[in-house]
């Protein structure tokens, strides 16, 4: 039986599997590294960054509820002008694609933050967050208005001459609209789905869990509403999709790709196993050398047919 | 490492009442494991593989044998993951992950004082044991809530180390009536006559580390404080554990408590920030 190819082309860059971490799951790619070899990754999103220093949320910025998880970090990260000096030297020298996480609360934060990050600075692409749910006047605003969010992406494009990921909320009535809204503003890629706004009262304390009150849900919980939209935007929107939410077993990657991810990425399912992606990965090798798949690509969007 | 940890011993220990349990585990995370430290466990039901609970449990190590290949937890069954947690059989192989954070550091020389409230204890048994086997004196203050609390929780244990120790329980049952500070307050006072070097470790209750800390700035004697909050990934990567600490600038500062910690410096910490 040849080994089936895993190579997978994504917005102009090539990765050496389908498999990537998700943004503020997987630090800036040195935490995890005695339990995953990075080089077994296609590529990690690093944590999301603003232009300025923020030491986030207050606490208890998580809350664990039936298969999910509510988190409201609120975007702590050192700012720009730190990551490029402290974090992106060390980034550059990571054995597997780096691809940065951009956050703004204006349309001016989002240039600055892509005009600092060009190809030059080792990093393979730019994910653009217009999607969090975690800090008042916020990212969500982007994310859930079709217009801003092609004027984000528009700019953000305009700045750099790395490929831009736009991530995308699931925060909306309507994802296909907000997809086309970005792929008119130029994105290269599709990140979907960022967290579900929640939220959890402690019934003994007659009071919110989260100190933020609300919080973006992660988890195998959301992997359902994360599939359909993956499979609705595949079906109006001809842009490779990063598929992610909930993706904890193998089983789960693989609906992703039918669904018509291109690429899977692995968030929370970290927390739950730290070894999740070497074994996800193994598992869609299986899946497909069992099933005469001479590559991972002939999976994508599988279940249209 | 993550390992497949082989349950040897999960008991009851002690009351039914306190709802204790000692569990044993195999593998080689006791080579490198230190006082202080923890690991993350899964907490799903052993026969049947689900996503609920999904997140892993910190439990603090309670005892760390390299020789025999062991490491014991001690928990309290007080919600749903301890609950299904408790349900582990032996031989059963359950996904631990460990050593993680940093632990207790150890003076070179003079005097440990452990001071803890209620299962705050169970770190420390471990930290006793390397400072006794380095030659230092070792005092103990514990406060509980009752007898009944202290002798399940495993007192008789620490009697067998020959240590002095200083009980208080809420309903004055053993030792003294009242909270643990009030004796610690007590010696630190006579310590400040006679001198002598002192460190003191604590772990217990926010309030209670807050009150030991306060006492130990007070009385110029350096502290170090084991610190919880809920915890996500357990290896610094999705910043949910994080505390806030001023640094030497006394600048706000988050650091994490499942990387950086779980033990601080005690005066470094902010508590009202911190839950």
């Amino acid at each position: 039986m040849s080994p089936v190819d895993f190579t997978t082309q994504l917005a102009g860059i090539t990765l050496r599997n389908p498999l990537l971490t998700c943004s503020g799951t997987y630090g800036f790619g040195e935490e995890y590294t005695a339990y995953c070899p990075l080089e077994s990754l296609g590529g990690i999103t690093l944590k999301g960054i603003t232009p300025l220093p923020r030491l986030g949320n207050p606490v208890p910025r998580l809350a664990e509820t039936p298969a999910g998880l509510l988190n409201a970090v609120g975007l702590e990260n050192p700012g720009l002008d730190e990551f490029v000096k402290s974090y992106l030297p060390k980034v550059r020298m990571l054995p597997t694609a780096a691809i940065a996480n951009i956050s703004g609360f204006s349309l001016e934060d989002y240039v600055q933050l892509a005009r600092a990050l060009q190809k030059d600075s080792g990093l393979a692409a730019l994910e653009v967050n217009i999607s969090c749910p975690n800090v008042k006047h916020g990212g969500m605003h982007f994310g859930t208005d079709p217009q801003s969010a092609q004027e984000v992406i528009a700019a953000v494009k305009a700045e750099t001459d790395l490929p831009v990921i736009a991530k995308l909320s699931p925060n909306v009535t309507d994802i296909v609209g907000m997809a086309r809204a970005v792929q008119l503003g130029g994105a290269d890629a599709l990140s979907l789905i960022n967290t579900l706004l929640g939220m959890q009262i402690d019934i003994h304390r007659q009071r919110p869990v989260l100190a933020n009150t609300f919080g973006g849900l992660s988890g195998p919980a959301i992997k359902p509403v994360a599939v359909r939209m993956v499979w609705q935007v595949f079906q109006a929107v001809d842009l490779p999709i990063i598929g992610m939410g909930g993706i904890t077993t193998w089983q789960d990657a693989v609906e992703f790709l039918l669904a018509g991810a291109t690429v899977v990425s692995i968030g929370t399912g970290n927390f739950v196993n730290p070894q999740a992606p070497l074994e996800i990965l193994k598992g869609i090798n299986d899946y497909c050398a069992q099933r005469g798949f001479a590559s991972v690509r002939d999976l994508v969007g599988l279940a249209h047919n | 490492m993550l390992i497949e940890g082989q349950v040897v011993i999960h008991e009851r220990l002690g009351d039914e009442d306190q709802r204790l349990r000692k569990l044993v585990l195999k593998g080689p995370i006791a080579q490198t494991a230190k006082a202080g430290q923890f690991v993350a466990i899964q907490v799903q039901d052993f026969s049947i593989s689900s996503f609920d609970p999904l997140l892993r449990r910190p439990i603090s190590l309670a005892g760390i044998s390299s020789e025999r290949d062991e490491i014991t937890l001690l928990y309290r069954i007080q919600g749903r993951g301890t609950e299904i947690l408790a349900r582990a059989k032996c031989g059963d192989k359950l996904s631990v992950m460990g050593p993680l954070g940093k632990g207790f550091s150890l003076p070179d020389e003079g005097e440990l004082w452990l001071v803890t409230g209620g299962i705050g204890i169970f770190p420390l048994y471990p930290l006793a044991q390397s400072a006794l086997a380095q030659g230092l004196t070792v005092r103990l203050f514990w406060g509980g809530e009752n007898q009944s609390f202290l002798e399940s929780a495993g007192l008789s244990s620490w009697q067998g180390l020959g240590i002095p120790i200083h009980l208080s329980t809420l309903d004055g049952s053993l030792g003294q009536k009242g909270l643990v500070t009030v004796q610690l307050k007590e010696l630190l006072e006579k310590h400040a006559i006679s001198g002598g070097k002192i460190r003191v470790a604590t772990c217990g209750p926010k309030k209670m580390m807050q009150a030991v800390t306060d006492l130990c700035l007070d009385y110029k004697v350096p502290v170090e404080v084991s610190l919880e909050e809920r915890m996500g990934c357990a290896v610094g990567a999705c910043l949910g554990c994080v505390v806030t600490l001023t640094d030497e600038a006394g600048t706000l500062i988050h650091k994490k408590v499942c990387q950086d910690g779980p033990v601080f410096q005690g005066e470094e910490v902010v508590w009202d920030e911190s839950c």
